[in-house]
């Protein structure tokens, strides 16, 4: 009986070693009759490790998804994507991924402070470097705009698409409140009383998460004491113009937040849920970043209100309100932050250099770029952005608001570290709006706290 | 042959040695190098040290002035407390229960074994829509039965009750992994005891007081261990629905901080000292519980 079993397993396991090589036979046939543009180049295919920001909701994952198939169908390699969404908790991944050696083969990521540790630590491959072996690379890129690094001045990434960020208003909410939607000019005391109308209506003011992602208010309230030129900064004391600022804003925020304009559960609830407010025509106001567009896009193209039209008809973006006149009504944050770059490991791997060289021209090449900047962003492309030909009613407003444009400063909060400045500073946003932390001792405590990252970064260096 | 094997104890050690060189590698090892860590200055994971910490033991100072080390052991110790109270407690009730319920065992069985199964990312954030302050279960259903008005829900994650809202799904998971020890505890027991108590006259009550809970001694003895062992190492659901101590950093627990000090901070020695400090913790308090519940032999 058991000759009998063993005789019939052998005879199975023979069958399916015949079936795997009968696969192996029909996709060598179907690849020699001639498959179309779909057929790999010959040479070894490899599978690139690609860690982007556009994971999850990002409004351009669309985009980001169609261009690397289309690069996967053209040259046969595989791509292993491992994006995120783009907030701390992302860059501290990334950066841990790195140190823990399972760092990307590609990464799309910050090209300032957040990349330092990168540069200095020779884990990402320069452009120079790259052109010498590859003269072409980058080379539809205006160099200006490339991004250089804050360590060597060199640049390591392309970039894609430029950020801006501005003000997303609920125009149903405004209306509902009697007032009007804000124009070039929107002063803070006219915030203010806005505010107050629509708090007493019963709508919530402002909507955003103290708790989890106090910084885009931060940036625009420290703003409204500096311009433009001046603004992206560290402070170096207390007392300089650039602390003065960030005092100035973080007290704007604390009366804010005192007046209850900001959602009752702002110190105990998470960005998505104050995004769902606006969504849900429960909030008028809401400072965010180029990248909640399409945010906007997918969850509000149904008509869930019922007037007739898409919600996302609703929402209109405006300049943040101006406080005194230092900065121009139509000044806002903006800037190309982020780009591609090859991992040093990639670099070495003779296998994969290629395709991480291919993989990336491929993704900046002007169509691609143009893909990813339908939502009005800017991009660093010499021969500049294709429009789209269907843009949706936001991206419409945001490409008016963008030609209104008068200044525009990069976010100052990426010239802090993250890990040993950035969070902690966000994190006591709390205990600040609260009365729980003195907010010049919070922001002397920043000051501190970068300078010593600096001291040690550079000892380290050196 | 069977023989040979039992004189000759060598070739049981040779078989030990695999596991052995493995705990080496992934537990001993890592340890040592932690409380090593812990008198360096690192400032982020796979980074060399920039030196020793001067003084040397100032992370350890710190341990005990960090007033957010202090909200973290004083709710790991209440996670404990309630872990004893609620987790076992209500195992052993509802295990006492179901013990004595003919039809519908296994039914019972699989029902409160069932949250084990799920992830406590799925637990997060099932519970996270249960309590959400904007139009979740618990505020709808209080609106639908007019006990709350409809513009003023109860926020369950501020201040006032963010530890009941994080300690409710903790407890409520691990029941049936205590629930199916005790079980199995319970079957275990003679039903001839039963029989001849009942026999002799003794209520209901005084079977489970007299045989019932003395013979399941070890095992609750077990559970508790267990039970407090876990309540010092519970993650994954406080950070799903509490991520970094939200709100006011009232919410951490020794394990969220110690993750919070390592990965978002980038203070691998300070996140190394607290890792040193659950494991002396849980040394001294899983030893405390097995002398204090001494299994006795029956």
């Amino acid at each position: 009986m058991k000759r009998i079993i063993a005789i019939m397993m052998s005879a199975l396991m023979a069958a399916s070693v015949f079936t795997a090589c009968g696969s192996s036979k029909t996709a060598e046939s179907e690849a020699k009759s001639g498959a179309p543009s779909t057929a790999a180049p010959a040479g070894k295919k490899v599978t690139l490790d690609v860690v982007t920001s556009y994971g999850g909701d990002d409004g351009n994952r669309k985009a980001y998804e169609t261009a690397f198939k289309s690069w996967e169908q053209k040259t046969g390699n595989t791509i292993k994507d491992s994006s995120g969404t783009g907030n701390e908790d992302w860059k501290v991944k990334v950066m841990n991924s790195f140190e823990v050696g399972s760092e990307p083969d590609v990464l799309f990521f910050f090209n300032g402070a957040d990349s330092n540790k990168l540069v200095k630590n020779n884990k990402v491959v320069s452009i120079d470097e790259i052109r010498k072996q590859y003269p072409d690379y980058a080379k539809n890129m205006r160099e200006d705009m490339l991004g250089a690094s804050p360590v060597d001045g060199k640049n390591y990434s392309v970039p894609v698409n430029g950020y801006w960020e501005s003000m997303f208003v609920n125009t149903k909410v405004l209306k509902d409140c009697g007032i009007t939607v804000p124009v070039v000019g929107y002063t803070y005391d006219q915030f203010l009383k806005d505010c107050e109308t629509i708090k007493n209506k019963g709508y919530t003011p402002i909507a955003a998460s103290l708790a989890e992602v106090p910084n885009y208010w931060f940036e625009f309230l420290a703003y409204n004491y500096m311009s433009a030129k001046d603004f992206n900064t560290m402070p170096q004391a207390v007392g300089d113009a650039s602390g003065k600022a960030w005092i100035n804003g973080l007290k704007d925020m604390k009366t804010l937040f005192e007046k209850g304009y900001f959602p009752k559960n702002t110190n105990s609830t998470t960005d998505a849920d104050t995004n769902n407010l606006m969504s849900q025509n429960k909030a008028a106001f809401m400072i965010d970043g180029s990248w909640k567009v399409g945010w906007f896009e997918e969850n509000m193209k149904e008509d869930m209100d019922g007037d007739g039209k898409p919600d996302i008809e609703n929402i209109d973006v405006a300049f943040p309100p101006v406080k005194g006149s230092t900065r121009l009504s139509t000044d806002y944050i903006g800037g190309i932050s982020m780009g591609y770059f090859i991992t040093t490991k990639a670099w070495n791997d003779p296998d994969k250099r290629d395709a991480c060289v291919d993989f990336i021209s491929h993704m900046t090449e002007d169509s691609v770029v143009s893909t990813f900047c339908s939502a009005g962003s800017i991009s660093a492309l010499k021969n500049g952005v294709t429009a789209p030909s269907t843009a949706s009613p936001l991206v419409k407003k945001v490409n008016e608001m963008n030609k209104k444009v008068t200044g525009i400063s990069a976010a100052v909060e990426d010239l802090m570290d993250n890990k040993s400045v950035r969070t902690p500073f966000f994190a006591d946003v709390k205990n600040m709006v609260t009365g729980q932390l003195d907010i010049t001792k919070a922001v002397g405590d920043v000051i501190a706290a970068q300078n010593a990252f600096v001291a040690q970064t550079s000892s380290k260096a050196s | 042959m069977n023989a040979m094997i039992y004189r000759k104890k060598g070739a049981l050690f040779l078989f030990l040695i695999p596991s052995l060189l493995f705990m080496t590698v992934f537990l001993y090892y890592p340890f040592v190098m932690n409380v090593i860590n812990s008198f360096l200055h690192i400032t982020a994971l796979g980074d060399k040290a920039l030196g020793v910490n001067q003084p040397w033991y100032e992370n350890y100072v710190k341990l005990f002035q960090d007033p957010l080390m202090g909200v973290s052991m004083r709710n790991t110790f209440i996670m404990i407390l309630l872990t004893i109270v609620f987790q076992v407690g209500i195992a052993l009730v509802l295990a006492l229960l179901v013990d004595n319920i003919r039809a519908g065992t296994q039914f019972f069985r699989t029902a409160f074994f069932f949250p084990i199964v799920i992830s406590a990312t799925a637990l997060g954030l099932m519970f996270n829509l249960v309590f959400m302050y904007d139009g979740g279960m618990i505020n709808q259903l209080l609106q639908s039965l007019h006990l709350q008005a409809a513009n003023s829900p109860v926020d369950w994650k501020d201040t006032a009750h963010a530890l009941t809202t994080m300690f409710i799904p903790v407890c409520w998971q691990y029941v049936g992994f205590y629930f199916v020890i005790l079980a199995t505890g319970l079957n275990n027991i003679s039903p001839e005891l039963y029989e001849a108590a009942e026999i002799d006259g003794a209520t209901k009550m005084q079977r489970v007081w007299r045989i019932t809970l003395p013979l399941l001694r070890n095992t609750l003895c077990t559970c508790l261990v267990l039970a407090i062992t876990g309540a010092l190492k519970v993650f994954d659901l406080p950070w799903v629905m509490f991520p970094s101590g939200m709100p006011m950093d009232t919410t951490w627990m020794t394990g969220t901080y110690m993750y919070q000090q390592a990965w978002k901070l980038g203070d691998v020695d300070y996140s190394s000292t607290i890792a040193i400090a659950i494991v002396v913790l849980g040394v001294i308090l899983s030893q405390a519980t097995s002398r204090i519940f001494k299994e006795k032999e029956y």
